[in-house]
């Protein structure tokens, strides 16, 4: 049974059609990849996945349950994190708080702990505060873990939302453009860091435009244009097929 | 439950121990500070004598109440209530319907105000699932206004205009409270017991959310936060602490009456807490005590009060946006 699958996906805004029967599945432990020319409807999957929207028509699969239309909150609880294309790290708080309000739903404290029984609310929260330090230590960012959020550098920045992602354990991790804004010594760090999240278990599914890092990341892709699911296959079949690079380039007949 | 597949390994339970600092280190280092500020409090009646300024004293300890109740709404949840007054006003008049009608005693009576303004304080944060922002704002002033005139009209259980007087000495456990001092004993008690479970909640999980939701409201619920829910919870618990400090108001007072829950109330608590500093629980403290003292101080040219008050916010805006103790957050 595959970790994810999406079956028939469908999402109109009014008149327009973002999505049109998009059909795909991700299995545990892989690197997947969907790229797709602009407004071909890439980050409205992902929304419709992460609970922000939910889909006109079609249901997502998730771990063997039906999780379509459910809240966003919930279904961080059920396993699957995101990241957002334009960056949305919480600013004015510190780097180590930011990833402690990732942890939220795997801190196991109810409103009567917190006033009556605080020596077991003290405790968990050091604990919180220890796994918190240690995802930090995997993204090099212990040292900054006071700083405010702000004042880091944007590629760290993106690497503190990844990592806010993941202190979950999410067993789905969803990245919208995470190599927006980066340079490329920032993207190979990334790429690197993504590759070391597969090895602990997490199974990925990345949005890219860079087609640089996707072909170094992903094992396998998928195309999206216009709203529908154009191609799939290797990074290299996808390279070297025609059809995708004339949705991207243009025909050759246009020429 | 669904939320385990088999096989799954935790990314990072194998990973050694990384030390590192506690961010809240620097307590430790204020224990002394914070011993002698404890002591300063205790004697102070001693100190003043002057049962006037004891007086002043007494009504800063209960705007200090109010306006960290409402730090938590606005400073750690970002939500902008201009209400806050009716949830003052309902701690009031239960306290003062409970002893005077019901014969209860102050402390049972004081609990059950303070649930009251809790209950109330829920249902108005229900509609922040629909309502943001400055509509929401609005709602919150109508909510004050409509406490208000009902407060004013209803002359069968709340006397209307004329309020309910003579509401009895307080006892609490054989103590009498019916001076100055013990009545200042009394609000330092209940202020001790407000900074003491405010802060006990912003430290925790909860505390976090609220300033996720005020940083980011769509990030906060996408990392599993109950918006809506937690929205609820910060309104319930700020109006709790209002319905405490009504509570007090009632049996200092002896006396309860509409005009002491108006709108201007509710704003000079917003002015309080953003000349003092949001989103820090002790903060507000630093601006009940410049408008109280201001207030004070200008009592001799009344008219023109307001006109100062308007000058030391527009100062401490420009020079200090974050308020004097507040965080960076409100920097602008």
């Amino acid at each position: 049974m595959s970790l994810l699958t999406a079956n028939k996906i469908g999402k109109n805004f009014g008149g327009v059609v973002a999505l049109n029967d998009v059909s795909l599945t991700v299995e545990k432990g892989e690197i997947v990849g969907m790229i797709g020319p602009n407004g071909s409807g890439k980050t409205t999957f992902i929304n419709n996945l992460s609970g922000i929207y939910s889909p006109t028509i079609g249901n997502f699969i998730f771990n063997e349950e039906d999780i379509t239309g459910f809240e966003a909150h919930i279904i961080t609880g059920k396993g699957i994190s995101r990241t957002f294309q334009n960056l949305r790290v919480f600013p004015n708080i510190s780097v180590l708080e930011n990833i402690l309000i990732g942890l939220h739903c795997k801190i196991d404290i109810s409103l009567w702990d917190v006033y009556f029984r605080f020596l077991k609310t003290r405790k968990i929260e050091a604990q919180a505060r220890e796994k918190a330090m240690k995802v930090l230590a995997i993204a090099n960012l212990s040292d900054s873990h006071d700083t405010l959020a702000k004042n880091l550098p944007y590629g760290k920045q993106r690497l503190l939302e990844i990592c806010r992602a993941i202190v979950s354990d999410p067993y789905l991790l969803l990245l919208d453009e995470p190599c927006a804004g980066m340079n490329p010594v920032e993207m190979d760090d990334l790429a690197d860091f993504i590759k070391i999240l597969q090895k602990r278990g997490v199974t990925v599914f990345v949005i890219e435009h860079n087609m640089r890092f996707i072909m170094s990341v992903a094992e396998r892709l998928i195309v999206l244009a216009n709203g529908s699911r154009f191609a799939e296959g290797t990074p290299t079949q996808i390279q070297n097929d025609k059809k995708v690079q004339a949705i991207y380039l243009g025909d050759e007949g246009d020429l | 439950m669904k939320n385990t597949i088999s096989g799954q390994k935790k990314p990072f339970n194998d990973l050694k121990n990384t030390k590192f600092k506690y961010v809240l280190n620097l307590a430790k280092n204020q224990k002394g500070l914070f011993v002698l500020f404890t002591l300063v409090c205790i004697l102070l009646p001693n100190i003043i004598t002057n049962m006037y300024y004891l007086g002043i004293i007494n009504y800063m300890i209960l705007y200090s109440i109010l306006c960290m109740g409402l730090n938590l709404i606005l400073g750690y949840a970002g939500l902008l209530s201009l209400g806050h007054a009716a949830f003052y006003g309902l701690g009031g008049y239960a306290t003062a319907i409970l002893i005077t009608r019901y014969g209860f005693s102050f402390l049972p009576a004081m609990i059950i105000s303070g649930i009251v303004a809790l209950l109330f304080g829920m249902l108005l944060g229900l509609p922040t699932r629909k309502v943001r922002g400055d509509y929401f704002c609005l709602l919150t002033i109508a909510f004050g206004e409509i406490f208000r005139l009902v407060a004013q009209a209803w002359i069968g259980f709340t006397n209307g205009a004329m309020g309910i007087v003579g509401i009895p000495i307080p006892n609490i456990l054989g103590w009498s409270i019916r001076t100055e001092v013990d009545f200042y004993y009394l609000g330092l008690m209940l202020l001790a017991f407000t900074y003491f479970t405010l802060s006990l909640l912003v430290n925790s999980r909860f505390g976090r959310a609220f300033i996720a939701i005020r940083e980011d409201e769509l990030a906060a619920s996408v990392m599993g936060i109950n918006t809506a829910v937690y929205k609820i919870i910060v309104f319930g618990i700020g109006c709790f602490y209002a319905g405490l400090a009504g509570s007090y108001l009632a049996v200092y007072q002896t006396t309860i009456t509409p005009s002491n829950f108006r709108l201007e109330e509710s704003c000079l608590m917003i002015i309080m807490v953003i000349v003092g500093g949001m989103g820090s629980l002790l903060a507000p403290i630093a601006g009940v005590l410049v408008m109280t003292l201001a207030t004070e101080y200008f009592r001799g040219i009344a008219e023109y009060r307001m006109l100062i008050i308007g000058v030391i916010m527009v100062v401490v805006l420009l020079f200090r946006p974050q308020g004097i103790f507040g965080t960076s957050a409100f920097k602008g």
